[in-house]
């Protein structure tokens, strides 16, 4: 049956009598308590009711960019900055997160228009196979994220001499910590205390005193770009890609701003939420480019992140503090991801199998959502403890599957967008689909370069002439 | 007239909990968003988008099994 495009399937009718048949849950009644202050601050007006509401609301777009700044994404900017110093990458990082912002500002809308998770969407509008599909998809891209994240914080540790089941239990305490107190507020803003904490490669870029003259040359001209356009520049444009816009930020956006209980009215926060993620999370990772520059020369290799070396690698220039300083840096990147990717696929498992989903849910209610977020945590945690494994050989399929995963994910974002009947006046505007289409159809066709860069990697070096 | 209305499928809404319908939105309510939102009827270049989106997937499989098979060797 055929709705008329002016009426959204999920309505936005004053809240029901209560006869409407409506049960009342312990989700519902935590959720209320956080609407009511929101509610509270609008009535008010003046600044600081703005500044307040501006508090209360933000919380998903900083989370979903700084966590993208996990462990991999960290290093990846590390060995651009190692490899390529300061020149093109420097503004290019800062467009890979203007296209982030365009793409998550879609799932801020979504949330708000509908109230369902991505995945809910994509398997109640697209049916069961899409549905698994991305489930499953997600699924084994964010298990095998996670074992990036645990080698990151392995590593970060180790740096400081903490033996690596010491750092894996303690990471595991972290995430479960934030669970314990079931609920989405305190989750959020322990995990945003954490992830701000991606800051701390500014301080270390400025005591490797970067030449700000040279920066703004980048800034301007996107250049220089040191060997030209060769089959490594095209793989390292890709993993910086790969680094910042990946498939699990789609979903654990669209399904914490839905847990937040974010609505139509709040759109515009949730805006300038993913536009100050996205600022702050370029921010650290210009801020990663520039701290490792000074190793242009030395031709360091993200290879080499196993055993902390970058951070190892810059103590003779800024000194032990600033080095250590990167290497909690590098733990706080696996960290917050690890609550973040986790999270995401909770989420995920209970939008599609139609269980209970929520970080306001108590652990009683909300049994397989909080064991698959830990089982998922556990199993990755315990992997990176297995001798020999072969972590390089991880993050390179992890790589694969990051960024040939995000061409689905996008054209279900965008149909999803585009949805009149669901999104109903959050429907994407025409300027916001042209920007869209671009974005999606440039990193469609990164994906496609990627995997054809896996199969035949001789292709670049044709394309390329190097 | 108050108990009646607090009847809700055989459950009651107590009346400190009352503040839950005023401060959320109907379709924010878990029990609300138990029911699925009808299949999307889809036009003809959105099957178009679908079925290259489904050749893409067995072009994603192949390169990451290609990627974890040689890996592997």
């Amino acid at each position: 049956m055929e709705k008329s495009v002016q009426e959204p399937l999920v309505s936005a009718q004053p809240a029901p009598k209560l006869n409407s048949g409506v049960v009342i849950t312990h989700e519902d009644i935590d959720r209320a308590h956080d609407r009511e202050r929101v509610l509270d601050a609008r009535a008010r007006g003046g600044m600081f009711s703005r500044l307040r509401l501006l508090w209360l609301l933000v919380g998903p777009g900083i989370l979903v960019m700084l966590g993208e700044n996990d462990g991999p994404s960290m290093l990846s900017y590390a060995a651009t900055g190692s490899r390529y110093g300061v020149g093109f990458f420097i503004p290019f990082v800062v467009l890979t997160f203007f296209m982030a912002l365009i793409v998550q500002e879609m799932t801020v809308r979504l949330a708000s228009a509908t109230h369902r998770g991505h995945a809910e969407l994509i398997f109640d509008r697209f049916g069961p196979f899409w549905g698994w599909f991305s489930m499953v998809d997600l699924g084994i891209g964010n298990f095998l994220t996670l074992i990036t994240e645990f080698i990151a914080i392995r590593a970060g540790l180790g740096f400081f001499g903490v033996p690596p089941w010491i750092a894996v239990l303690c990471a595991l305490a972290v995430l479960f910590l934030a669970l314990v107190t079931h609920r989405y507020w305190t989750w959020e803003r322990i995990t945003l205390a954490a992830a701000l904490f991606n800051l701390v490669f500014v301080p270390v870029a400025l005591l490797a005193r970067p030449h700000w003259g040279s920066v703004a040359h980048a800034m301007t001209t996107w250049m220089p770009l040191p060997g030209g356009l060769t089959k490594e520049t095209l793989l390292i444009l890709l993993a910086d890609i790969g680094a910042t816009v990946t498939p699990w930020m789609l979903f654990f956006q669209q399904s914490a701003t839905v847990d937040k209980g974010l609505t139509k009215g709040d759109v515009r926060f949730g805006r300038i939420d993913t536009t100050l993620g996205a600022a702050l999370a370029a921010t650290a990772a210009v801020a990663t480019i520039l701290a490792t520059a000074p190793l242009f020369a030395q031709h360091m290799s993200a290879e080499n992140f196993q055993a902390a070396e970058f951070a190892q690698a810059l103590q003779p220039l800024i000194g032990r503090f600033g080095a250590s300083l990167f290497a909690l840096g590098i733990v706080e990147a696996g960290m917050v991801a690890c609550i973040t990717i986790s999270t995401s696929s909770a989420y995920a498992f209970g939008e599609v199998a139609h269980r209970p989903h929520s970080l306001n849910l108590p652990l009683r209610q909300g049994k397989s959502f909080y064991l698959v977020l830990l089982l998922c945590a556990a199993a990755a945690a315990a992997i990176v403890l297995i001798p020999g494994l072969p972590l390089v050989y991880v993050v390179l399929v992890v790589n694969v599957i990051a960024v040939l995963a995000m061409p689905p994910a996008l054209v279900f974002l965008f149909m999803l967008a585009n949805d009149r009947e669901i999104m109903g006046d959050l429907t994407s505007p025409r300027w916001v689909n042209v920007l869209a289409t671009c974005v999606v159809l440039f990193l469609t066709l990164a994906g496609i370069l990627f995997g054809v860069s896996v199969v035949a990697p001789n292709v670049f070096a044709f394309i390329t002439g190097k | 007239m108050a108990t009646n209305n607090n009847q809700i499928n055989g459950s009651t809404v107590p009346p400190n909990q009352k503040f839950v319908l005023v401060a959320l939105e109907p379709d924010q309510l878990a029990a609300r968003k138990k029911k699925p939102i009808p299949r999307r009827p889809l036009r003809g270049y959105e099957k178009f988008a679908l079925w290259s989106l489904r050749i893409y997937v067995i072009f994603m499989i192949a390169v990451v099994l290609y990627q974890v098979l040689s890996g592997a060797h």
